[in-house]
């Protein structure tokens, strides 16, 4: 007898971790490997994050249900959001390099192979969460 | 490194800390704070007649933000 009611959405194959984390550890491994400013780098960024947003605006992928409102409790996210706003701002308005921005921060850390590597690793999860919901 | 510097990343540090001590916050049993995951599929449904402005956004902003950080 059939029981929708009982029946778990599955994942398609191609959409599990399994299959996900190869993947997405290849693209960061030659994403890591693509200088900022170059052609590759510009074209590996557009075309998955192309092919993500688009996964993500299709049926294509299983959806986690979300609550139908947010509680007042969701107003503690406005205490690390506002900071990292209030932070990113004045240094962005300041302009100077002895007040830097997250970019340029971050600048210097990112000419490492390993570290892009592993930041495109992240982004690349953090969008396939985003799709998820 | 500069002391200016060093004040702007302790406080981006300091931020980043933040955001993982909410959601830490928001896995514990019982909790009534919601999680990012649940916050990011609230706004996400967010919708201006047909066309899902939320989502959108949302990945408009973080396709930007890969663009910015790795190929920038």
């Amino acid at each position: 007898m059939d029981r929708p009611e009982l029946a778990a959405e599955v994942d398609r194959a191609w959409a599990r971790p399994v299959v996900l984390t190869p993947v997405f550890a290849l693209i960061s491994l030659v994403g890591g490997a693509s200088p900022s400013f170059g052609l590759r780098a510009n074209l590996l960024v557009l075309a998955t994050g192309g092919v993500l947003f688009w996964l993500g605006m299709s049926a294509a992928v299983h959806r986690r249900p979300s609550p139908p409102r947010l509680s007042r409790r969701a107003a503690w996210w406005l205490l690390p959001l506002l900071l990292f706003g209030v932070v990113e701002g004045a240094t962005f308005l300041n302009g100077s390099q002895a007040y830097p921005t997250l970019s340029r921060l971050a600048d210097p850390v990112l000419e490492h192979y390993w570290a892009r590597s592993a930041a495109y690793f992240g982004w690349l999860w953090a969008f396939w969460a985003m799709i998820r919901r | 490194m500069s002391a200016g510097q060093l004040l702007v990343g302790v406080l981006f540090t300091t931020s980043l800390g933040l955001f993982a001590a909410v959601e830490i916050a928001s896995r514990r049993e019982g909790s009534r704070v919601p999680s990012l995951g649940d916050v990011c599929g609230v706004v996400m449904r967010y919708r201006v007649g047909p066309l899902p402005v939320g989502r959108i956004a949302m990945f408009g902003f973080w396709w930007w933000l890969g663009w910015h950080f790795l190929a920038r």
